[in-house]
């Protein structure tokens, strides 16, 4: 056996050893006696004890914390981009003006597709709420600490996953796709968009869902520290990432198809002659 | 509220949500939109200058070629007609000359017959003259004929 071989083996040897010890000292007990697991999920669903003082004024749920610190965040990115970025873009981008570019494309592409007729407000629109979903909900991995209102330490939530935030993307999706059936094409327009009556429900739930489920299997996953070792890395990271994509796709996605639909110009019919109509009806009959 | 759903942290939201898209829209998206149709149209001029160049350039040559065939043609027709006019010149220098030819043959066939006629006369003339002078010395001489005769003959067989 080559000494090369000989250290590497004894490497491993001594990974399996500490995995070994380690496994016995955690199987020892959960954290049973600091929270119960059902409290733990109802305060990540809820937010009825974490509460957080803001600026002195009301106490909110941390998920809004979270939305202000994200919208501030990205804010400030934007203004140092318009100042410093946008002005030396060059024919030929570089790397930072490609990713720019590549994501108003994105958006901007997405709404000519999908409401072609007006793609102007609504590629803009969802390349705000794309970026705040996918950046909101990305938030929740840099575990950012606050402290509540009881004193205690609480870590950031995606502001998506308090269902306030979640309800108000909605309904304020579902508001830019009624008001723009109804600048575009009048009452017609917004009767389009008021037919689907359960869209606001639909596209807040489902965000709250989607984003509220990952924050529950993390949550489940950091409860009990035998499954808090290596298992997060992959639940925690990838699964938040995924949603991050797939949330910010669809709801963008959904929301320019309706805003399409409502905002679509409405087809003139043809008014027949006499004549035609006599002979549509001779037709029929025949 | 059940789920702990409240309105005022809903209207919270939404005017969280409102400014952060007019600071993207106006900030990000507008401009960098702007800045890519711009590079677009600049992009389309640019393909439709090269295209009009190019159809100019297609257009110039088409019209050299054209320009060119006419020449050549041009160059075949008075290469021929200048064959042409060669020929008729060298027909009519050959004509002349067998003309000039013709009348100098005829010329010197009548001097060469006024001579002949000429030296005839004036042989005939010669001729007469000396039979004259033979006759008159024949006549005038005839006494000493004979003696000239014996004086000949006797020179001759000495």
């Amino acid at each position: 056996m080559s000494k090369k071989r000989r250290i590497v083996s004894a490497c491993i040897f001594a990974l399996i050893i500490a995995g070994l010890i380690t496994g016995i000292i955690l199987t020892g007990g959960g954290r049973n006696d600091e929270e119960p697991i059902k409290e733990v999920m109802r305060d990540a669903v809820l937010h009825e004890s974490g509460k957080i003082n803001l600026f002195g004024l009301i106490e909110v749920n941390p998920g809004l914390v979270s939305a202000l610190a994200v919208s501030c965040t990205l804010i400030l990115f934007a203004v140092i981009v318009r100042i410093f970025v946008i002005p030396r873009f060059t024919i030929k981008p570089g790397r930072f003006q490609y990713l720019l570019e590549k994501a108003v494309s994105l958006f901007s592409s997405l709404a000519k597709e999908n409401s072609g007729h007006r793609p102007v407000f609504i590629g803009g629109y969802i390349f705000a709420a794309g970026l705040y979903i996918f950046t909101s909900t990305i938030f929740e991995l840099f575990g950012i600490q606050a402290i509540t209102v009881s004193g205690r330490p609480i870590a950031l939530p995606a502001p998506l996953s308090d269902i306030n935030g979640a309800i108000a993307m909605g309904v304020f999706s579902y508001g830019v796709i009624l008001l723009g059936g109804l600048f575009i094409n009048g009452p017609k327009g917004a009767f389009k968009a008021l037919k689907d009556f359960s869209l606001p429900i639909s596209m807040s739930f489902r965000l709250f869902g989607a984003l509220l489920s990952g924050a529950l299997v993390t949550e489940l996953v950091y409860y009990f520290t035998l499954t808090s070792i290596v298992i997060p890395v992959v639940v925690g990271v990838m699964f938040t990432l995924l949603h991050a994509l797939i949330q910010a796709y669809v709801l963008t996605m959904l929301v320019s198809i309706f805003y399409g639909e409502s905002t679509e110009p409405p087809h003139i019919k043809e008014k027949k002659t006499k004549s035609e109509k006599r002979s549509a009806k001779h037709e029929k009959v025949s | 509220m059940p789920l702990n759903i409240d309105i005022q942290q809903i209207l919270l939201h939404m005017l969280n949500f409102a400014i952060l898209f007019a600071a993207l829209y106006f900030l990000l998206y507008k401009p960098v939109r702007r800045f890519m149709d711009n590079r677009n149209k600049y992009y389309d001029e640019l393909e439709e200058k090269t295209n009009t160049t190019l159809s100019e350039a297609e257009k110039t040559k088409h019209e050299y070629e054209e320009k060119l065939t006419a020449l050549k043609a041009e160059e075949k027709r008075i290469k021929a007609e200048a064959v042409n006019e060669a020929q008729i010149k060298a027909e009519k220098i050959v004509s002349d000359a067998q003309t000039k030819a013709a009348d100098i043959i005829a010329k010197s066939k009548q001097r060469a017959a006024k001579e002949k006629d000429s030296m005839i006369k004036s042989a005939n003339k010669e001729i007469r003259h000396i039979a004259e002078e033979a006759a008159q010395k024949l006549v005038i001489d005839g006494e000493d004929a004979y003696e000239t005769f014996l004086n000949a003959f006797g020179n001759g067989e000495n």
